[in-house]
């Protein structure tokens, strides 16, 4: 009996995330056209587009949890930074080390970590990130601790750099376009089956002949490189780096988007990335107040939303049937 | 140099009871629920916070302040549950979005107190302002004793309510098995209401007791928390003693970390003693509670 019900509100929903999707477009040109300050957290939006995209292949994909991913995030930033504005290091030079250096550590930590399940899990990857952020903190002589490292150099490569707010801006544009489409391309390849498998049952995934402890390690290490490309791009963005911009607060930021854009789904990040950039914004807070809306905006998500915004045209569907 | 390690391990004795009562307000929660409180930080520096709240603002004695926090802290012990918790429970959320919600909780509750009383550090007065005792050639001060003191006190009250009052044997009887006790008529969702009451009050306790000699500000949950968490994986996640054990180690090797690499090497040392023991052996030291 309920059947027309669901076929409403699915095609509400579809109706409803086309509409997010253009104003999300229609917001980039704008900003685009007018530039401003606005740039700025569009530039944001893409970093996070990346980040939240790993982690969405990581616990979207493959059903894992991780709360330490901006520990390689912190990796790659770090890297960048110290290697070109310390030592006069070429960025991409810079950026593809920071890249090996995450997978490295991905490698090694992930080995023993992914063998742990909940609650254990959860707090070994939120010990990462916190151990990672310690050594930033203490690690004086490389990070210069909690006063961060100023004058990173832009992006480029060779004599050829992006300066300008606009040229930044596309080029993070690109680079968020391509870890979208990489996303899309895994989730449909054999390797994003297999992760859906292993997220679906474990013990089903080993019957089908899945070495399930070896995609799941792919797929932590995947993860962990989006993580350090969006480290990288950010310190070249900003300028600047300091242990607080790859703290506990960037962990609920990334959860916040993920689930607010709707996680496992493809695009969900970069729409999550937006909303959550852009909203905060609009209201001109201070920091504190930031944190505590995405704080407060998370939990309210997981209680009445936990698909995030793909939930939203059954809540409506279900708010009328109450109403009537 | 002796001298130098028996007495910090006696100062890690101290800080190590602390994170034991914070692991044990772990353990009340897990045993009731399955529910692992990732806001439990919070709880404990809201402890230290609203008792200096109440002896600065409000004029009272420090006993009465204490009383105080620890009554409000474990209200809102029951409201992170009725409001975060309890909605989430009632859907059968994964374990991972009752993590994640309240973490969320926890960075909540930080920035409110930020945005409440700045991001200044504050420290409460010794309990008893007397020169430190000295027992063969060791320097005790009574704010260790004090510590010491209460959580002995604390864990045999909890111990006294566990095994000999009708609540705390219905608490008991929900963690071995829920549905057996809801067919018993033993109110489940009361007990997991009390249980953050309880998990709650004792962080408040703990952030009280260890204010004296640290000092406490918006930020200083997290770290508790982890501390707490890693004396309850030490014990065997959900043995209450075994917590109080684990946070003891815990303390002691913190204590010894700062006297051989630094004092930059604390929280490192913690974490790697955590690791070290979810690869090795994630039962703890006296094996699974279940």
């Amino acid at each position: 009996m309920n059947l027309p019900t669901i076929i409403s509100a699915k095609g509400r929903g579809n109706l409803a995330a086309w509409l997010l999707w253009g104003l999300a477009a229609a917001f980039v040109a704008y900003t685009f056209v007018a530039g401003g300050y606005l740039i700025a957290v569009l530039h944001f939006a893409c970093i996070y587009t990346v980040f939240v995209t790993g982690l969405n292949i990581f616990m979207g994909f493959t059903g894992q949890v991780s709360f330490g991913h901006n520990a390689f995030a912190a990796i790659g930033g770090y890297t960048s930074a110290v290697l070109t504005a310390t030592y006069g290091w070429d960025p991409l030079t810079a950026g593809v080390l920071g890249l090996a250096g995450a997978l490295l550590c991905a490698l090694i930590i992930g080995y023993p970590v992914l063998r742990l399940r909940g609650h254990y899990l959860a707090m070994a990857t939120l010990a990462i990130g916190l151990i990672v952020y310690e050594v930033a903190v203490q690690w004086d002589s490389v990070t210069h601790g909690y006063m961060g490292i100023s004058g990173i150099p832009p992006l480029g490569i060779g004599r050829f750099t992006v300066t300008s707010d606009r040229g930044i801006l596309i080029f993070l544009m690109i680079v968020a376009g391509l870890a979208l489409l990489s996303a899309a391309g895994i989730r449909r390849s054999r390797l994003g089956r297999a992760f859906v498998a292993a997220a679906g049952s474990e013990d089903a995934a080993r019957a089908l002949g899945i070495d399930v402890a070896r995609y799941k390690l792919i797929a932590f290490m995947i993860s962990a490189a989006y993580a350090a490309i969006a480290g990288s791009l950010f310190v070249h963005a900003v300028g600047f780096v300091s242990p607080e911009v790859f703290g506990l607060p960037m962990v609920v930021l990334s959860f916040t988007m993920l689930y607010v854009g709707g996680i496992g789904t493809v695009g969900g990040p970069a729409l999550g990335a937006i909303i959550i950039s852009v909203l905060p914004e609009s209201f001109r807070t201070f920091k504190d107040y930031q944190d505590l809306a995405y704080g407060a905006a998370l939990i309210v998500i997981l209680i009445y939303a936990p698909r995030g915004l793909a939930s939203l045209p059954e809540l409506w569907a279900k708010w009328r049937r109450r109403a009537a | 140099m002796f001298d130098l390690v028996a007495q910090s391990i006696l100062s890690g004795i101290g800080v190590g009871a602390i994170y034991g009562l914070i692991g044990i307000g772990f353990c009340v929660i897990y045993n009731a629920s399955g529910i692992v409180n990732f806001a439990q930080g919070a709880f404990v520096m809201l402890g230290g916070m609203l008792t200096h709240a109440g002896m600065t603002k409000l004029g009272l004695p420090l006993p009465l302040a204490a009383i105080g926090a620890i009554a409000i802290v474990a209200l809102s012990g029951v409201a992170l549950e009725r409001i975060v918790v309890r909605p989430l429970w009632n859907r059968g959320s994964t374990m991972f979005v009752m993590i994640l919600a309240t973490l969320a909780a926890q960075i909540v509750v930080e920035r409110l107190t930020l945005i409440a009383a700045g991001d200044q550090p504050r420290t409460l007065p010794v309990f008893t302002d007397l020169p430190p005792l000295r027992v063969f050639g060791f320097a005790i001060n009574f704010q260790f004793l004090w510590i010491v003191g209460c959580s002995a006190i604390v864990i045999a009250g909890l111990a006294l309510f566990f095994s000999s009052t009708k609540t705390g044997k219905a608490m008991r009887a929900c963690s071995i098995n829920r549905d057996a006790a809801a067919l018993q008529g033993i109110p489940v969702s009361r007990m997991l209401a009390l249980a953050f009451a309880l998990s709650a009050g004792l962080g408040a306790v703990a952030g009280i007791l260890i204010t004296p000699t640290q000092y406490t500000a918006f930020n200083v949950g997290v770290p508790f928390a982890i501390s707490g968490f890693i004396a309850a994986i030490v014990g065997g996640f959900g043995r209450p003693l075994g917590a109080f054990m684990g946070g003891i180690l815990l303390g002691v090797a913190q204590a010894l970390a700062i006297v051989f690499l630094g004092a930059a090497f604390k929280n490192v040392a913690a974490l790697s003693i955590l690791l070290l023991f979810l690869f090795v052996r994630p039962t703890g030291l006296l094996g699974s509670a279940k």
